[in-house]
């Protein structure tokens, strides 16, 4: 759990406005917004959010399908990673191999 | 003629092209807000040479050739040739293929990596733009694949962003060669494609790898013919692919054919960025090879981009050549820089509703990147935009003079102006503009009379004033 001291900054995707919500596991892409060369690194996994963030919580930026920021920053837990090579179709939409990968346990 | 970035880089500082940055830049969006700046101000390539989180020789070079000086210089031309020169050279020198040769080795191989050595954040992929959805590597690059039938090899440039140390995802379109022959040969049998991204190779290789050109045509060929010389290819270490030996970078991958990432969004050639994003494909790196102290090529894309000036020009003979072979009067075509690779201008001997027709079929029937098209007469001058503007201002009828052609599952899904719901379906349509008139229309009795100088007057009328044009008191 993130002391308020090191609690990290995530950024992620949305296509559509309703497509994060409060208090239910969610399967996501993040990217790390740790400075240096490292930065933007993307992981998979599945995560709680919370609207007000708390202090031991990190922090999830959203940005929409046309790469616009918007203003809320949500609280992120990170329940469990999914894998980087997750299985899915190229071509065909991502957020719904991450769906798969969430609900299979991968 | 170049073997590589560095003898162009050369060449482009002795003609006043070429722009050094010594003073440190940051990868994470300075670079590409300055290099976008330079763009539009059609300022020269830039050469930045030292570059946050990176130590020293570690350099980015970019926009290489997105003004038509540069484009010049890379043939071989004055670099104030104009337009009309340097597409009558493309067309002179595109059907003169010379075969690539095999080297045993060569620069690219100076450094090896595999393995637990590999990490692509050892290169300075920058944030091109705020928002993007990664850092991009490949920009001004080629990806190198091949059909495993027909062993029929493509180069393509297309957009590849840096997911990990690992991983790459990119967007060459369902419809590229790229992505036609992974999915027909590969995702079909589930199997992993070879690629391997080529960053730094000579300017022409470059210039190829972007250019239209046909299915089964080998671009290393088109590419020795328009050097004049042939391309020295080198064999990959973990595939059997060649690339040039002269490259900075490679980047030797597989394709999954079972896996997906996200990819984009991104500021892309058409000036925006629209919400593709999370439909491309993913790659697994199996190697990096480079030289010492590797040069990253970097296309700034967005408004009058390189593809402004090199797809465009080998667009617009791409265009002229399938008119041709479908029968069509052509004449000639330009692809205008500010259209974004979407808009054509073409003159036709004449036109007419069954014309129209005829060019939008042949135009769209297997990918449909354009989505607007002026149709002139030869008396119109392509080049020329204010005459074409005109000419489409007064000569398309608003009612019968716009024809129209929709498709699904070929239409490009960068252009700005679709829908989310139109972009999932690849769905579109082409525009075709007829600025000509009527055929049936008298030359006697029906054609309005263009009210200009050259065609309003009689012969006698105009000889006798451009003979005394001094002598009312103008200068020129």
């Amino acid at each position: 759990m993130a002391s308020k001291t090191d609690r990290q900054t995530w950024e992620t995707f949305v296509r559509r406005p309703g497509d994060l919500r409060e208090g239910i596991e969610t399967p996501m892409v993040l990217r790390d917004l740790t400075p240096g060369k490292h930065k933007y690194q993307m992981r998979h996994v599945v995560a709680v959010l919370s609207r007000d963030p708390r202090e031991t919580e990190d922090l999830l930026r959203v940005r929409t399908v046309v790469g616009v920021l918007l203003p809320e920053t949500w609280g992120l837990k990170i329940i469990r990673a999914l894998p980087t090579e997750l299985p899915g179709r190229p071509y065909h939409d991502f957020y719904d191999a991450l769906r798969r990968a969430a609900v299979s346990g991968d | 003629m170049f073997s590589d970035t560095r003898d162009f880089i050369e060449a482009l500082h002795a003609a006043g092209d070429l722009h050094e940055i010594e003073k440190e830049v940051h990868w994470d969006l300075e670079l590409g807000a300055v290099s976008r700046l330079a763009c539009e101000k059609d300022g020269p390539a830039l050469w930045f040479k030292r570059i946050t989180d990176y130590p020293a020789g570690i350099t980015a070079f970019v926009n290489p050739m997105a003004t038509w000086r540069r484009v010049a210089v890379a043939f071989g031309l004055p670099p104030d040739a104009s337009l009309k020169e340097i597409y009558a050279e493309y067309e002179k020198r595109e059907g003169q293929l010379i075969a690539p040769v095999t080297v045993a080795g060569g620069p690219c191989k100076e450094m090896i990596r595999r393995g637990a050595d590999i990490d692509l954040y050892d290169f300075p992929a920058p944030m091109l733009h705020d928002g993007d959805g990664g850092r991009y590597l490949g920009t001004w690059d080629m990806a190198v694949c091949r059909d495993p039938e027909t062993n029929w090899v493509n180069w393509g440039m297309y957009r590849f962003m840096v997911y990990d140390s690992l991983h790459l995802t990119g967007f060459p379109r369902p419809t590229s060669h790229l992505g036609k022959v992974f999915q027909d040969h590969y995702v079909a049998k589930n199997r992993p494609m070879p690629m391997a991204l080529v960053i730094g190779a000579d300017p022409i290789s470059h210039f190829t790898a972007s250019a239209t050109y046909h299915i089964g045509g080998e671009e290393a060929a088109l590419a020795g013919g328009l050097r004049g010389a042939p391309v020295e290819l080198v064999r990959c270490e973990t595939n059997d692919l060649l690339v040039p030996a002269h490259s900075e970078i490679i980047v030797e991958c597989d394709v999954l054919p079972d896996c997906a990432g996200l990819e984009g969004p991104y500021g892309e050639y058409p000036g925006y960025r629209t919400g593709e994003m999370g439909n491309g494909i993913f790659c697994r790196v199996s190697a990096v090879t480079h030289r010492k102290n590797p040069i990253l090529t970097v296309d700034a894309t967005g408004y009058r981009d390189d593809s402004s000036t090199i797809t465009a020009l080998t667009g617009a003979i791409a265009i002229k050549r399938r008119l041709e072979r479908h029968g069509i009067p052509v004449m000639d075509v330009n692809v205008p820089r500010e259209g974004a690779v979407h808009l054509a201008v073409i003159a036709v001997k004449y036109g007419g509703k069954q014309m129209s027709r005829e060019i939008l079929e042949t135009l769209t029937s297997r990918r449909a990147l354009l989505s607007k098209i002026f149709l002139v007469e030869p008396d119109v001058d392509v080049y020329d935009i204010g005459k074409v503007l005109h000419a489409f201002s007064t000569k398309c009828h608003p009612a019968h003079g716009i024809h129209v052609v929709h498709y699904e599952g070929r239409a490009n899904t960068l252009t700005p102006c679709y829908s989310q719901g139109e972009r999932a379906l690849q769905k579109g349509a082409t525009a075709l503009y007829d600025c000509t008139w009527p055929g049936e229309w008298s030359r006697e009795w029906e054609v309005p009379v263009q009210a200009t100088f050259d065609s309003i007057f009689s012969d006698s009328t105009k000889e006798k004033v451009l003979a005394n044009w001094k002598s009312y008191g103008f200068k020129d």
